[in-house]
């Protein structure tokens, strides 16, 4: 195969993924469909990320009008904002309420879209950059939880760094310093400091979010020129137009959304549901809290860290990692009822990791 | 001689006129209990007439009954200026809305053939009434400022004293005569609710409002046909209208809570002296704080040797806690052969300060993942971590600055010291020599 050749294969495959002719208002709005089916409620999961995503936009704007990113002030000002900045408060609540629904929003999306089969031929691409997108929303959500500067974060993020050192020990030779090197870089210093707020906080406010922007363009406009999925396996009953009949039943979804978000925000702080008290500053002379822990959905990732050797965990995720990135040519062949199957025992894996946890650890380490 | 009549004997003619009329054609005459719709003849003027006319006049109507039935009530509305400003400015506009709904139901009734062909006398005379009754009302509002709040001492007490069977005239009497000509109107009505179409308002139906469109047509087959596609057009006009109002009432509610919300945040916290001072000072201690560390990092840097405590403060069972030459907290007990162990407390397993208590085993917890060690040899024992603490260079200083005994990792305290001497000691951590950095 020449070069030539080459170039030529991969033109026609990128044109079939990303069909530009159809860049048009008629076949993007005008006659794009969403078929009918028991499934459909997994068609509204994307849209719903996507709006709990402009909800930490606007609130997270909201919110750069009086955060301050310095080890001094960062808690102060978070404290200023809760406690003395009007309906701060009830901002800040809907900002940390908001990244849990969008987290968890993202996790149901990849879970049906899974199930559905939507990564299909010729939607590989779209199914990849969703890859992307999940990681940086867990990358948003880790940055994000240290920029109160109080103890339970800083020390959980600590905690979070000091693992991809630990990556050394399975290493060989100069190698092994290279996680501890890699460490430093994203904390810019020796220990978690002043310099990992400052990039954290480029990361949260900046790097990630532009991130997000470029590869859900791709994203939504992939979704766009592909319509949606078939998402079952027999020929649905019928369609329903995209514009406006499903958009406006999505609006409803997002209203419906907001209205439980706000009053969420109003009503139940965050913090209420964690057992330690949050606004303690961190303080780099005392001695570490008890009860460290990642934000929840880190836990199904979190636990098994706790309770297996590293290096299970480390092959585990990478064998994630990459099935996850494969999925549209691993799972090319199999029947959406296997994938029905894979994609609820996930969901149950999911939910009880989140859920019993902790029950768990207690129960394995006998205390 | 008249005002008795006016006042008096009027109302209760024609309360007692209109519950036996009422009665009467309620019970004999069924199905002319209606407004003797002319839909059907004319329907497009009568959008723009009827829909206008009966939101304004239910309006009003609404706020003259809630004003005699709940005085009480009213009167504690009205009690606050800008309410009262609120039901006048309500008021006012609804009354106009139903003058220009009844303007042009007078028009279309005058104008077109078919509406003249069923044109009864009594229906012009009652437009005519309602014309000049609704102009009376919003003269008598405009002249004679703020009535709702003002007929709550006067015009209710009259119509109360009526019901009570207790005529009292004295309030009404010294009226203007705008008003009382629109009192006597009022009287006239409920004297013709039986005679007229006006009594269609005692038989509302209400169902149709949940009820779907209906339209009457000419029974052809043309006609049957253009039915079907008249029912499917009223019948999405009136979910896309059901929609829109939903959507609109639900946006600007919305709209209202979220911008009252924004505005106060971005306009920012309202000036207290106390929290703002409070504050001030709580942001001062953190600074402090800061400086502090910055001072620690750099005298780090520049120092051979660094205070960790008076020798007579060390602790057996309680460690006194320090940051080493790596800025990483560190423990210092005293151990039993009265020298100091110095040991680092950032746990060799993921970097948690380990805690500063010995348990009865001589050894510390690093309350992460419980991992234990044992701080004489620093060695772990149990749990997750599997590299022993590190070590620290140490030293005795008398007060005299000379470095009595000194302890370096791996090797052996140089030096001895009497009690004495010891308890006058401080200890330091010492500089690692460069290349065991």
């Amino acid at each position: 195969m020449n070069l030539k050749e080459l170039l030529n294969r991969s033109g026609t495959y990128l044109a079939e993924r990303l069909p530009v002719e159809k860049m048009n208002y008629a076949s993007m709005v005008k006659k794009k469909e969403v078929p009918v089916h028991r499934l459909s409620w997994g068609y509204y999961m994307g849209g719903l990320a996507l709006f709990f995503f402009m909800v930490q936009i606007v609130t997270g704007l909201m919110l750069l009008f009086y955060y301050q990113p310095t080890v001094s002030e960062a808690h102060a000002s978070v404290e200023y904002i809760t406690e003395h900045v009007p309906a701060g408060g009830l901002v800040r609540n809907i900002h940390s309420w908001a990244s849990s629904l969008m987290i968890a929003s993202v996790l149901v999306h990849l879970l049906t879209c899974f199930a559905m089969k939507a990564y299909a031929k010729p939607r590989e691409l779209t199914w990849v950059t969703g890859v992307l997108l999940l990681g940086i929303t867990f990358a948003l959500g880790f940055t994000g939880y240290l920029l109160p500067w109080h103890q339970i974060a800083v020390n959980a993020t600590k905690i979070g760094l000091e693992t991809i050192e630990k990556v050394g020990d399975y290493l060989p030779g100069a190698m092994s310093d290279w996680p501890r090197q890699i460490k430093e870089i994203i904390q810019g210093e020796a220990s978690v400091g002043q310099a990992t707020l400052s990039r954290f906080f480029a990361l949260h406010v900046i790097i990630l979010p532009l991130a997000i922007f470029g590869v859900l363009g791709f994203h939504l406009l992939s979704v766009q020129l592909h319509g949606m999925s078939k998402g079952i396996d027999e020929n649905p009953r019928r369609q329903e137009k995209f514009f406006p009949t499903f958009f406006l039943k999505d609006l409803r979804v997002w209203g419906v959304a907001f209205m439980v978000l706000f009053v969420l925000g109003l009503c139940l702080p965050f913090e209420s549901l964690f057992p330690y008290p949050l606004f303690e500053p961190f303080d780099p002379k005392g001695s570490t809290p008890d009860g460290i822990k990642p934000e929840w959905y880190f836990f199904w990732i979190y636990y098994p860290l706790e309770l297996l050797p590293l290096w299970v965990i480390l092959l585990g995720s990478a064998i994630l990692g990459g099935v996850l990135l494969a999925t549209p040519w691993i799972f090319k062949n199999t029947s959406r009822k296997t994938l029905r199957i894979i994609a609820i025992a996930a969901g149950v894996y999911l939910v009880v990791m989140t859920v019993w946890g902790d029950a768990i650890y207690h129960l394995l380490k006998g205390q | 001689m008249i005002d008795l009549f006016l006042y008096i004997g009027l109302p209760y003619i024609a309360i007692i006129v209109a519950i036996i009329g009422c009665y009467r054609r309620a019970k004999y005459s069924k199905y002319s209990m209606t407004t003797r719709s002319s839909q059907f003849l004319e329907d497009k003027q009568l959008l723009w007439g009827s829909t206008p006319w009966h939101i304004g006049v239910i309006v009003v109507l609404l706020g003259h009954l809630i004003a005699f039935l709940l005085p009480q009530v009213w009167a504690a509305i009205v009690s606050v200026p800008w309410a009262v400003f609120v039901i006048e400015t309500v008021g006012v506009a609804a009354s106009i809305l139903a003058l220009a709904g009844l303007g042009t139901l007078i028009y279309r009734r005058v104008t077109s053939a078919r509406i003249q062909a069923v044109t009864t006398t009594a229906d012009l005379l009652v437009v005519a009434l309602l014309f000049a009754q609704i102009v009376l009302g919003v003269l008598s509002a405009t002249h004679f400022r703020y009535g709702a709040s003002w007929s709550t001492g006067t015009v209710v007490p009259y119509l109360w004293s009526l019901l009570t069977l207790q005529p009292d005239m004295t309030y009404v009497t010294g009226f203007p005569m705008l008003f009382k000509l629109h009192l006597i109107g009022a009287w006239l009505f409920i004297l013709l609710l039986p005679f007229t179409r006006l009594m269609h308002i005692l038989a509302v139906p209400f169902q149709y409002i949940w009820r779907r469109p209906q339209i009457v047509i000419w029974n052809t087959a043309r006609r049957r046909q253009q039915a079907v596609a008249a029912t499917v057009a009223a019948d999405s006009r009136r979910e896309f209208l059901k929609g829109a109002v939903g959507v609109t009432g639900a946006t600007g509610l919305l709209a209202i809570g979220v911008s009252n919300k924004a505005l106060n945040y971005f306009k920012g916290a309202a000036a207290d002296p106390e929290a703002e001072s409070a504050l001030l000072e709580k942001k001062l201690r953190r600074l402090e704080l800061t400086a502090e560390e910055r001072k620690y990092e750099l005298e780090r840097q520049r120092s051979s040797m660094i205070l960790v405590a008076p020798y007579k403060d060390l602790d057996p069972l309680k460690g006194k806690y320090f940051i080493d030459y790596k800025m990483a907290p560190g423990l210092a007990f005293r151990g039993k052969d009265g020298l100091p162990v110095v040991i680092s407390a950032k746990c060799t397993h993921l970097g948690c300060t380990v805690s500063s208590t010995l348990d009865e085993n001589g050894r510390v917890m690093c309350p992460c993942h419980v991992s234990f060690f044992n701080i004489f040899t620093g060695q772990p024992e149990g749990g997750p971590a599997k590299d022993p603490l590190r070590k620290i260079d140490w030293a005795l200083v008398d007060p005299t600055g000379k470095a009595l005994i000194t302890g370096v990792a791996g090797n052996k305290p140089e030096g001895t010291a009497t009690p004495e001497e010891l308890a006058a000691c401080s200890l330091f951590i010492t500089k690692p020599a460069p290349a065991a950095v």
